[in-house]
């Protein structure tokens, strides 16, 4: 686990007790008559106040059971949850100083979008101007001014969404919880609500943690990204850093789309480490666990990374063009190689002007966006 | 280019311009309709047709001047709105009791609260009432025995306690259902903005629930003031209209008189049956834009007991009732002479009973057949083919409950025990009556299958409106005709809404009494006719182990059913996932 990129936590400064949330090896049991399934595995986790900090990770992984225990719907197994240096484990949800935007928004049918924002605050018995002037502001910074009193089911799934992000931010929590909020929108809107909540989240600098299985979205919107898998955080670093620098052959894989090419590591020097790929030799950063000599060490090439150049002679390349496949901007190639059936995205152009399947190519590695990983 | 062309207007293009096309119906189709169209005609439009003409007919017309300037009658009305109304509160709060204690309490033993709650269900009509005497009577085990009090059970309160008892099982089954599709999220989502459980259920559970109290109410109301076999046994000198009409027919031959009370008796019951059915049919006001996350929270706080010892005594109350039934039917004169006998139970499977119970078991295997396929049919018509016309038949379907038992009784006995005559030809020969033809067999059993078919109707309907039309679709576009896909893909697929809609109506059809009691004849005996005549000569014994024969034999149907038709993979993948939330 790496902490978090300083230059990238673009929150505004806050008062240090406000929404510091710390996971300290919290764990999830549960007892089922197929015997315990430990859903969380002692995630730790520190999120600074104001950070935006996603969970990602396959379905299954855990992600979710962690957000509902910060929550307070689930109790954990074992570990703590700490907010502002406090433990708050054994404290019920309704008194948690949190607010979360659920996957079904959650809006009560029965109220209007009014009653739907100000039920929070009236259960905080604020006054009635207070919750007048919040409202207010709600409803404008959530371009919701018109429809106050529309009934939930008279709205589009985006402004469904919105009043539900108005109804979490009124009542002032301290930490903002998602619950793959933008799963039922369609692409478009998905795209301008993740702007949007990004840009609510930094006009309040709230501490928020945001889970979701979408990777695009993690990348888009996140300070940093905590990748899970099978319970447990595989990394948790700044989005650059987790696509460049994945810990782990499982995250490579799950964000973005990556080669693994076996690779030797021969020396390890202070410029990196250098190995043997494809028959050059190259001189890549590699994972601190990776050392001299080691077995199981692939070098993660992403696709964009790789440049293909034709050779007239038949059997001087380094690999023969199986497939090509147009898509738009871009055209992927596979590319058979010694290591392997290698992926390549190259710019688009004509697709009459791509290579040919059969063609023999020399494959060139940028060794600057190579990274070296163990397979473990 | 094309593509871009697509929002530039519909008409240009050609499959949203032209109007769809009616297709021509299936000749296999048409024949189902004029099948199902004739039953429900001869079933039910035509008795409802003889009433109201009798009702309306010169010398009926003056009655009602008389009915509306007695005393005596608008005594009968006003008993009659009043055990409705109370009724359908009492049942509704009942069934909401017992909804809440199993979808939001964390306490044990809901399973078993889940099946007592279900009980009254198959059992017969009288067993509750003539229990209810023995146990809370005047001379009453319970009542005078352990509390020392003569209570006269006999009157509205007594009526208002076991038709509660009685009909609670459906605004329970309508209310848990209502309570467990609540998305748990947005208790959730309450709890998460700082409402305390109490706040949740004030600001949340409740004002979501309360539309659905109104439709169990009106259901309870249609079905209170339509009992005929309570009043009789239970009712003293508290009349309602349904029982009067039944003296009028079989005390008084004043055919008239009971059409007229028939027709103000029809009034509040289409009404409130109808706007029953528009209150469930109206856009329901929920947000449903993915799929419910989240869990549901139990309350577990001190405050459940009270609310779970509320529903125990309801549960031990229904228990003892039962308890009675059973022990009363093997003791010689329950709480007065407790010596053990089989001689009622004897009486009624060897003795002078065998001939009731298998005729009540002959006409019910006929019947229940008939009308769970009637209603399936019904509901597949209304739901996939039929638009315009759709409510009409679906109307026709739902009369079997709308209509008071003993309003179809009088209607048969107006239209069919004349003999017809067209002409010379002996065209409809009598079907009602000491001289019909097969001891009345032939109306009994089309009694049974008009009460039944709304049962089966109703599951139906609800399970085709879930299964998406493309499925069937897919089946004629692999050139399947309606009736093959039909039988080859909806059948199948709606096989647990058959299993239930088979099941209520061979309930319905065994514990059917206010209609029967009008049709029976001396060489037909129906066993629910013969409860009554025990229960109201005071030979309990007899009438109680009639009861437990009955109970039986529903079950042993039940089992049969399930066996014949096979439980559907839908109602096993219900089973697990409930496991899984628990």
């Amino acid at each position: 686990m790496t902490a978090a990129a300083p230059e990238l936590t673009t929150a505004p400064p806050r008062e240090a007790d406000s929404g510091h949330l710390r996971l300290d090896a919290l764990t999830k049991r549960f007892t089922g008559r197929s015997g315990t399934v430990t859903a969380v595995d002692r995630v730790s986790l520190d999120v600074e106040p104001g950070e935006f900090i996603t969970l990602l990770g396959p379905s299954g992984c855990g992600k979710t059971t962690t957000l509902r225990m910060v929550a307070g719907f689930e109790d954990s197994s074992s570990g703590s949850i700490l907010l502002d240096g406090r433990a708050i484990d054994g404290i019920p949800p309704q008194r948690r100083p949190m607010a979360m935007v659920f996957q079904s928004y959650a809006l009560f049918p029965h109220m209007t979008v009014a009653e739907n924002i100000a039920y929070g605050m009236r259960l905080q018995r604020r006054t009635r101007d207070d919750i007048a002037t919040s409202m207010r502001m709600a409803v404008t910074s959530m371009n919701l001014v018109g429809l106050e009193d529309r009934s939930p089911h008279e709205l589009s799934g985006g402004q469904q969404q919105r009043v539900a992000l108005a109804r979490a931010l009124v009542v002032q929590p301290k930490v903002l919880l998602f619950d793959e909020p933008l799963s039922n929108l369609d692409a478009k809107l998905r795209d301008a609500m993740r702007a949007e909540i990004r840009r609510i989240q930094k006009m309040f600098g709230i501490t928020s943690i945001y889970v979701t299985h979408d990777q695009d979205e993690a990348m888009s919107m996140s300070d940093r990204i905590v990748v899970m898998n099978k319970g447990r955080v595989e990394q948790a670093a700044a989005p650059g850093e987790i696509y460049a620098r994945p810990a782990s052959v499982f995250v490579a894989d799950f964000i973005g789309r990556a080669n693994f090419l076996e690779a030797v590591p021969e020396r390890v020097g202070g410029s990196g480490v250098t190995v043997t790929v494809l028959g050059r030799q190259l001189t890549v950063a590699a994972h601190p666990k990776v050392t001299a000599g080691a077995t199981g060490a692939y070098l993660m090439v992403r696709p964009e990374t790789v440049r293909l150049s034709a050779v007239t002679d038949a059997g001087t390349g380094m690999g023969v063009v199986l497939r090509s496949t147009f898509h738009g901007p871009t055209i992927d190639y596979e590319v058979e190689t010694t290591g392997g059936t290698i992926t390549v995205t190259e710019p688009g152009v004509d697709p009459r002007e791509a290579l040919a399947e059969g063609t023999n190519v020399d494959v060139s590695l940028d060794p600057e966006r190579a990274y070296l990983l163990t397979q473990d | 280019m094309t593509t871009t062309l697509t929002d530039s207007g519909p008409s240009t293009s050609p499959e949203v311009a032209a109007p769809p096309r009616r297709r021509r119906s299936d000749l296999g189709v048409r024949g189902l309709i004029a099948a199902v169209a004739v039953l429900v005609a001869i079933g039910a439009v035509v008795p409802l047709v003889a009433v109201l003409a009798t009702a309306f007919s010169p010398d009926a017309l003056p009655r009602y001047t008389e009915f509306f300037t007695s005393w005596v009658d608008l005594a009968v009305l006003r008993n009659t709105l009043v055990l409705g109304t109370l009724v359908g509160l009492c049942g509704t709060a009942l069934g909401f009791l017992f909804a809440f204690v199993q979808a939001r309490l964390d306490v044990p033993g809901k399973k078993i609260l889940h099946v007592i709650a279900l009980m009254p269900i198959v059992s017969p009509p009288f067993a509750i009432a003539t229990a209810t005497v023995v146990l809370y009577g005047r001379r009453g085990v319970i009542s005078n025995g352990v509390f020392g009090v003569e209570y006269d059970i006999y009157g509205l309160d007594g009526l208002v306690f076991v038709l509660s008892l009685s009909l609670f099982p459906v605004a329970y089954l309508g209310l848990l259902g209502m309570l467990r599709a609540l998305d748990p999220a947005l208790e959730e989502a309450a709890m998460n903005m700082g409402a305390s459980r109490w706040q949740v259920l004030r600001t949340l559970i409740l004002p979501l629930v309360a539309p659905g109290l109104v439709a169990p109410f009106l259901l309870l109301f249609v079905e209170a003031i339509a009992d005929l076999a309570n009043p009789l046994v239970l009712g003293g000198d508290y009349t309602v209209l349904a029982g009067r009409a039944y003296l009028a027919v079989t005390g008084e031959y004043d055919v008239t008189g009971a059409a007229v009370y028939c027709v103000i008796l029809l009034v509040p019951s289409l009404a409130m049956y109808f706007a029953q059915r528009r209150w469930m049919n109206r856009k329901v006001r929920t947000t449903i834009t993915g799929r419910p996350s989240g869990s549901v929270h139990p309350i577990t706080g001190w405050a459940r007991w009270p609310v779970y010892a509320l529903a125990l005594l309801a549960a031990a109350v229904i228990l003892s009732l039962y308890g009675t039934v059973i022990v009363g039917s093997m003791t010689r004169v329950f709480g007065i002479d407790n010596t053990f006998t089989l001689d009622y139970l004897e009486e009624v499977v060897a003795g002078v009973g065998v001939e009731a119970v298998l005729d009540t078991l002959m006409f019910a295997a006929i019947a229940t057949p008939v009308a769970g396929l009637v209603g399936l049919v019904i509901a597949w018509l209304v739901v996939r083919h039929l638009d315009r016309t759709a409510w009409l038949l679906d109307l026709g379907g739902t009369l079997g409950v709308a209509v008071p038992g003993t309003v179809l009784g009088i209607g048969f006995v107006l239209a069919y025990r004349p003999d017809r005559w067209i002409g010379p030809v002996h065209a409809i020969p009598s079907l009602v009556g000491g001289s019909a033809i097969a001891g009345g067999a032939v109306a009994i059993v089309l009694a049974y299958v008009v009460r039944s078919i709304p049962a089966g109707q109703r599951t139906a309907v609800a399970s085709l409106t879930q299964l998406h039309p493309y499925i069937e679709q897919a089946s004629t576009d692999l050139g399947a005709s309606p009736l093959q896909t039909f039988r080859r893909v909806t059948l199948p697929l709606i096989r647990p809404a058959l299993l239930t809609g088979l099941s209520y109506s061979f309930a319905r059809s065994m514990t059917s009494v206010s209609t029967i009691v009008l049709l029976v004849t001396p060489q037909t005996k129906i066993i629910t006719s013969q409860v009554l005549s025990a229960a109201s000569t005071g030979r309990y014994g007899v009438a109680f182990a009639y009861c437990t024969v009955l109970t039986a034999l529903v079950l042993a149907g039940f089992a049969l059913i399930r066996v014949l038709v096979g439980t559907g993979a839908a109602l096993q993948r219900t089973a697990t996932s409930e496991r899984q939330k628990s």
